[in-house]
């Protein structure tokens, strides 16, 4: 075991020079996107194929090695602080720098990142698999894998990005593959729109974000400049070398910034545009502005109106961005800046409150949907509910561990209702399925085993970091916030239950019980091997992903064996900053002992049961028996399936008045006033007196004789009089 | 590295277009081809003149007005004809040969009567605008500046729509309106900046005429504000009492030029009137003079009154950005949306000029270049298929990318472009912008609502998009649209090119306009007293006028009141200005206190 153990943490390649080699990770996809973009119709379907997928191959082979490496205790990305450990990077110089700011093209890989790397590319290459079958009688297939790997070159430069501006490259690009993918089918105009409503949506979130990273730099900068007298001294000369070096948007800085901040939170600042406000309201709005920006690209309440509609792309996208990767950008990005988080409780009890009710809220618009694609998008938008729920209550590395497990569950549930479209005639409607099971047996298997993944029934991968988040949220209190919390936590248990009843009723309705009459096929045919491949390699991973949740890490800290996580053990280098404010500034009380599992396990899992066995009860004896749900009930269901008229509300009071307050613009103030009065009135004006002013050139020399000797007589009086005392 | 040359490129540079001009005017009229070809040439040549240019600028040299070149011209009346580029210029003199040859590939089968004269008008608007923006001297500036107006509303009077006729008059009267304002204007701070006898319309002699009064002004309104400018030195009075109105007046001519709101009327007009060639000059090299008139007139020479009036003029660049963004939410006609999304992006480069920090004015400037590439490549874009189907309504299109994929394609990139999707140019000039209006003394909540235009932005311009190019074919006759061509594949290549390196390679660019930031940035706060207190960081150095000629200069000695302010002899105009002495005899006093 000792063996093993030492052979994983010892690098394959140099740990200080695989920094340089972190560009090709990305590049890589990117190639692949222009070789499919620009030749991809010239080449050839096959060939076109053949570069998409190993163009991710290539990238996931490259990313295993770099976490291979950063296992090894002597990786360490260089910083400006001393060097980041358990990770690898490099600066390649810079991007652009003007006045006091500048950002550095930097790249790193710690242990979160390089986690990431491995899901993208692995679910990645999956998917890329997948859909050369899916796609195979496409004629745009081009196309399609080249936002595909565009799509994962831009995933990528988000995670390994070691500055916010650079992440931002990352977090519009995909938002710019996701706009492309979801319309990717542009002749259908609600397609289209669909592409459309994703970008504009995720576009007011990154409005947030732009500004809470302009509202950083002030923030960084007046700690820069708080005079030497202020208690607590200056701040270190490595860090305004390090502002000089790599820009004030760069992690490391951030990291440092969070350290010199806990003990002037109350203080108020006193230079530059922020001054007036404290350290801590300023830390804390530019918390709340991150969230706007996390709740566009991950789909939380208000934003999260786009992610549905988003379904509207092929299904190895949805799979994809809208499951696996793009939308965790948010939790990505809360995780890398949790130094921050912790530092402000008024900002995590909104994270937690604005991911438990999204949690809530999706999961029971989820219980009526009729779409597949639909169910599952909810569920996505549940999901990642409670991952900011774990965000909120500092459970960052149970956060991250469904991140993963998610990645891997929901992508295979995705691929398999893609499947399932695939074999039935591209049929979404579940109550127009049904009695797949004995005919598309891999794809009924793989998404059996996904649905008990979510779920949470033990011992799959779900359970475990479902349960994390939820125990953390009933365990880790946020001070001054404590009923609060107690509502998220109660969303968050019944949001637990709810997927339950929802995904247990998907399953049901599309695999068990009679084929319905409705169907579009007589018979369902299973997909091709290149489909129920990914299918099995992604449900097995689903449930050997729960070893990351296991408590096996028994460490000593302080003199007290501590038992861990494994992903917790693992992501302990990351949060390190992190924990350490926590214990600093007391926020988050943690609980004081670890308290035996067993009990929260075995409620979590009662939970489930029941509630899947509600489901099972309602889908397969009440409703085949009496034929329909109580009359009493129905317009609960209406208004659930019609997503509680959320989509309405925006439309009737943001978008249709923006419309029509910009018409009446157009018509009133620049076509009547602006233009008809101000411009045309001036030309009138003029025109007018020119007009009269003509008479006065009469061309009559007499005229003009009497009116100047007039003139010359009134100014001599004048000069008279002038000159008189 | 000095080459023999250096003092004449920008000599090269501007008059080039012109003698590719001549040549043209030899071509006999019915040779098409070979007029448009001739042309072509000409204004690779010419792109090549400004490459030049730009590989000669020095970015570590700490001389401002570089490849400086100046000649006695009119020197009674203190003109000379003096050109030089700092970083901005050298960098929009760049943008504007880059723009040359894709007009005249953009025009090659658009434009078929007076070809020749459509020509002409090209080269000598070219030569203009070089000239506008390379010219030291205010005077030769403003010959430049009038002279874009005459080919301009030729192209638009000639070769535009329907309703060409009003458009080409309402934007030659706009335009004129304010120029007449600012030539006043320009008078004034002749006979304000320098005593009689060592006056001049050189940007040098004015700005050091006029800067140790600003910063006095300065100094004393710091002291009372609510004072009556008594005990200020005349110069400084005068800069109390009428600055602010001089600082106007070159505005208000700028302000229509850029254009902001509310002087924005005129541009949606002649954009959908205009040929595609003029729309592309337009939105692409010409907007700009008004941007570069703020950076370098109206602002450095009244730096007092900029600061009392910056909040005014950031909130109504803030007003242009959302405002035109709305507008272009209200639009059907697809180059009227593009017009107005220029009033939104230009508002930005306003925001970042008033902002009056170096991200802001950096960005400012850069963002000048991008919108030059992405509206000027819109607006190229547009054109090609507006000569397929000569339709300027969304409504007109519809599922276009179905029948021309590769057009679809160069069309969305260049929306990306101009949205600021990061990776392309538009987001390094406006994230520098907002970060500029963020650090700067303006309201967070005037650069929060400039932010909006981020997410406006992107709703106007992909609804465009998707009403042109998405959905079902709806036109019978767009079914038989053919994609683009060689011709118009080397028309829009560039642009896509210049998108993606100015997106990731911006530091070469920025490297050369933030040597003019920071002279900018410090001009603008020197009166202030926020800026640095050396006065050499700020003072305008320039080449002295070459020897007059051996007739005056026997006339010089006797003449020569003493040193001029600058240092520069100005011989020979003495005897013309002397009889104007009696008009300005206080200020002669102050004017020796205030200059050492």
């Amino acid at each position: 075991m000792d063996k093993l153990q030492a052979f994983f943490q010892t690098a394959p390649v140099d740990p200080t020079q695989a920094g340089h080699a972190l560009w090709l990770i990305i590049a890589l996809p990117l190639l692949g996107a222009f070789i499919c973009g620009v030749f991809g119709k010239i080449i050839g379907r096959a060939n076109t194929n053949l570069v998409a997928i190993s163009s991710v191959l290539g990238s996931f082979l490259l990313s295993l090695l770099v976490f291979w490496t950063i296992n090894d205790f002597r990786a360490t990305s260089p910083s400006p602080f001393g060097g980041v450990a358990y990770a690898v990077g490099a600066d390649f110089g810079t991007w652009f720098h003007a006045g006091s700011f500048k950002v550095n093209f930097g790249l790193m890989a710690d242990h979160l990142s390089g986690t990431m790397l491995l899901v993208i590319t692995g679910v990645g290459f999956l998917i890329h698999v997948y859909a050369a079958e899916y796609m195979s009688h496409d004629k745009g297939y081009w196309r399609f894998f080249a936002y595909l790997n565009l799509f994962v070159g831009a995933m990528l430069t988000l995670v390994l990005a070691d500055s916010l501006p650079l992440l931002f490259v990352g977090w519009e690009g995909v938002g710019l593959c996701s706009y492309l993918l979801i319309g990717f089918w542009y002749d259908d105009p609600q397609k289209a729109f669909a592409g459309r409503k994703a970008f504009i949506t995720n576009r007011i979130g990154d409005f947030g974000f732009l500004i809470a990273s302009f509202l950083l730099v002030l923030l960084v900068e007046s700690l820069v400049a708080r005079p030497q007298s202020a208690p607590g001294g200056h701040v270190s000369a490595a860090y305004t070398a390090a502002i000089a070096e790599k820009g004030p948007l760069a992690f490391s800085v951030l990291e440092e910034t969070a350290r010199n901040l806990p003990d002037l939170l109350d203080e108020k600042i006193v230079t530059g545009p922020l001054s007036g406000t404290s350290y801590g309201v300023a830390l804390t709005i530019i918390m709340l502005l991150f969230m706007l920006g996390a709740a566009g690209k991950s789909a939380q309440i208000p934003l999260y109106v786009w992610l549905p509609d988003a379904m509207a792309g092929p299904t190895p996208v949805s799979a994809l961005i809208h499951a696996a990767t793009m939308v965790t950008s948010g939790i990505y990005l809360f995780c890398r800046v949790s130094y921050l988080l912790v530092l402000s409780p008024t900002a995590m009890i909104v994270v937690a409150l604005i991911g438990a009710s999204t949690a809530f809220v999706a999961a029971l618009i989820a219980f009526t949907q009729k779409g597949i694609k639909k169910i599952l998008a909810y569920s996505t938008v549940s999901q990642l509910g409670l991952m900011f729920l774990g965000l909120g209550v500092g459970a960052f590395w149970a956060a991250f561990l469904h991140v993963v497990t998610h990645a891997f569950f929901k992508a295979c549930l995705f691929l398999g209702a893609g499947s399932v479209m695939h074999g039935n005639a591209d049929e979404e409607d579940v109550t127009k399925l049904g009695g797949l099971r004995k005919e598309m047996p891999i794809t009924w298997a793989t998404f059996l085993v996904s649905t008990l993944a979510i779920t949470g029934i033990v011992p799959l991968s779900g359970f475990f970091s479902k349960d994390a988040i939820l125990h953390a949220a009933h365990t880790q209190h946020i001070a001054g916030y404590h009923a609060l919390q107690t509502l998220a936590w109660v969303l968050g248990t019944l949001t637990a239950a709810g997927t339950a009843f929802y995904m247990m009723r998907a399953y049901l309705l599309t695999f068990e019980g009679e084929r319905s009459k409705e169907a579009k096929t007589p018979h369902a045919h299973e997909s091709a091997a290149a489909m129920t491949g990914p299918l099995v390699v992604l449900a097995v991973l689903a449930v050997i992903a729960l070893v990351h949740g296991l408590p096996i890490m028994h460490i000593q800290r302080g003199g007290v064996t501590v038992t861990q996580t494994l992903m917790e053990n693992f992501l302990d280098p990351v949060f390190r900053t992190t924990n350490e404010l926590i214990a600093r500034r007391q926020y988050l009380e943690l609980p004081k002992e670890h308290a035996s599992m067993a009990g929260p396990w075995l409620q979590a899992w009662i939970i489930a049961i029941v509630s899947g066995g509600i489901a099972f009860f309602l889908y397969r004896r009440y409703l085949p028996a009496k034929g329909s749900f109580p009359g009493w009930i129905e317009p609960f269901r209406k208004f659930s399936f019609n997503k509680f008229f959320v989509d309405e509300v925006y439309e009737f009071f943001i978008i249709r008045p923006l419309g029509l307050f910009s018409r009446a613009l157009h018509k009133v103030v620049d076509s009547i006033f602006i233009d008809g009065m101000a411009v045309h009135g001036t030309a009138w004006l003029t025109a007018r007196t020119g007009a009269v002013l003509r008479y006065l050139q009469t061309g009559d020399a007499q005229m003009y004789a009497a009116v100047m000797a007039l003139a010359a007589s009134g100014g001599l009086v004048w000069a008279i009089f002038k000159v008189m005392p | 590295m000095n080459s023999v040359f250096d003092s004449r490129i920008l000599n090269l540079v501007i008059f080039f277009p012109l003698l590719v001009g001549a040549l043209v005017v030899f071509l006999p009229k019915d040779e098409k081809g070979q007029i448009r070809a001739v042309t072509l040439a000409g204004m690779i040549g010419s792109f090549l003149t400004t490459v030049w240019a730009w590989s000669r600028f020095d970015i570590h040299s700490p001389i401002e007005f570089q490849l400086e070149y100046r000649l006695q011209w009119l020197s009674d009346v203190g003109i000379s004809y003096h050109v030089g580029v700092d970083g901005l210029s050298v960098a929009l003199v760049l943008l504007t040969g880059v723009l040359g040859p894709m007009v005249v590939l953009s025009s090659w089968t658009f434009v078929q009567e007076r070809v020749k004269e459509f020509h002409l008008a090209l080269l000598v608007l070219q030569t203009a605008m070089f000239g506008a923006f390379t010219s030291i001297d205010t005077m030769l500036f403003f010959m430049f500046f009038e002279a874009v107006l005459v080919p301009m509303y030729l192209l638009i009077g000639v070769w535009g729509s329907e309703e060409r006729q009003k458009a080409a008059v309402k934007f030659f009267l706009y335009t004129m309106v304010g120029s007449v304002l600012m030539l006043l204007a320009l008078f004034a701070v002749y006979f304000l900046s320098a005593p009689a006898g060592a006056r001049s319309f050189d940007y040098s002699t004015m700005y050091n005429g006029l800067m140790g009064a600003s910063r006095e002004l300065a100094g004393y309104l710091k002291a009372n504000p609510d004072g009556n400018g008594v005990g200020l030195t005349p110069v400084a009075f005068a800069l109390f009492r009428y600055g602010p109105w001089l600082f106007l007046a070159f505005s208000l001519a700028f302000a229509i030029k850029v254009p902001m709101f509310p002087l924005h009327t005129w541009l949606p007009d002649a954009h959908v009137q205009a040929p595609v060639a003029g729309s592309i000059v337009l939105a692409g090299v010409m907007l700009k003079l008004g941007t570069y008139g703020f950076w370098r007139f109206a602002v450095p020479l009244f730096p007092v009154a900029a600061r009392q009036y910056q909040l005014m003029f950031a909130v109504l660049a803030v007003i242009g950005i959302v405002y035109g963004a709305l507008m272009c939410l209200a639009q059907r006609d697809i180059k009227k949306l593009i017009a107005y999304s220029s009033v939104s992006h230009l508002g930005f480069c306003m925001l970042g000029i008033f902002a009056f920090t170096p991200e802001g004015a950096t960005g400012s400037a850069y963002q000048m270049l991008n919108h030059g590439v992405s509206t000027g490549a819109l607006f190229l874009l547009f054109g090609m298929i507006y000569e397929r189907r000569h339709a300027r309504l969304m409504s007109d299109y519809g599922g276009i990318a179905r029948v021309m994929p590769v057009y679809a394609a160069f069309f969305l990139i260049v929306t990306f472009s101009s949205i600021a999707v990061p990776g392309t140019n538009g987001f390094v000039g406006e994230f520098l912008v907002l970060l500029g209006s963020f650090k700067s003394t303006l309201p967070l909540w005037l650069s929060v609502t400039a932010a909006t235009g981020v997410i406006l932005g992107a709703a106007y311009m992909l609804w465009m998009v998707q009403k042109v190019f998405f959905g079902q074919v709806t036109h019978q006759e767009n079914l038989g649209l053919s994609d683009l061509n060689k011709r118009e594949l080397a028309a829009a290549l560039p642009f896509i090119i210049l998108i993606a390196v100015m997106g990731l390679r911006p530091q070469p660019f920025l490297d050369v306009l933030n040597t003019s930031t920071e002279r900018y940035v410090a001009r603008a706060m020197y009166a202030s007293g926020d800026g640095p207190a050396d006065d050499r960081q700020v003072r305008v150095l320039v080449r002295q006028l070459p020897r007059p000629t051996v007739a005056a200069a026997a006339a010089v000695p006797s003449m020569m009141p003493g040193p001029t302010p600058d240092g520069l002899p100005r011989p020979a105009r003495a005897m013309m200005v002397k009889p104007l002495q009696p008009l300005q005899p206080t200020l002669q006093p102050g004017q020796a206190q205030v200059l050492p």
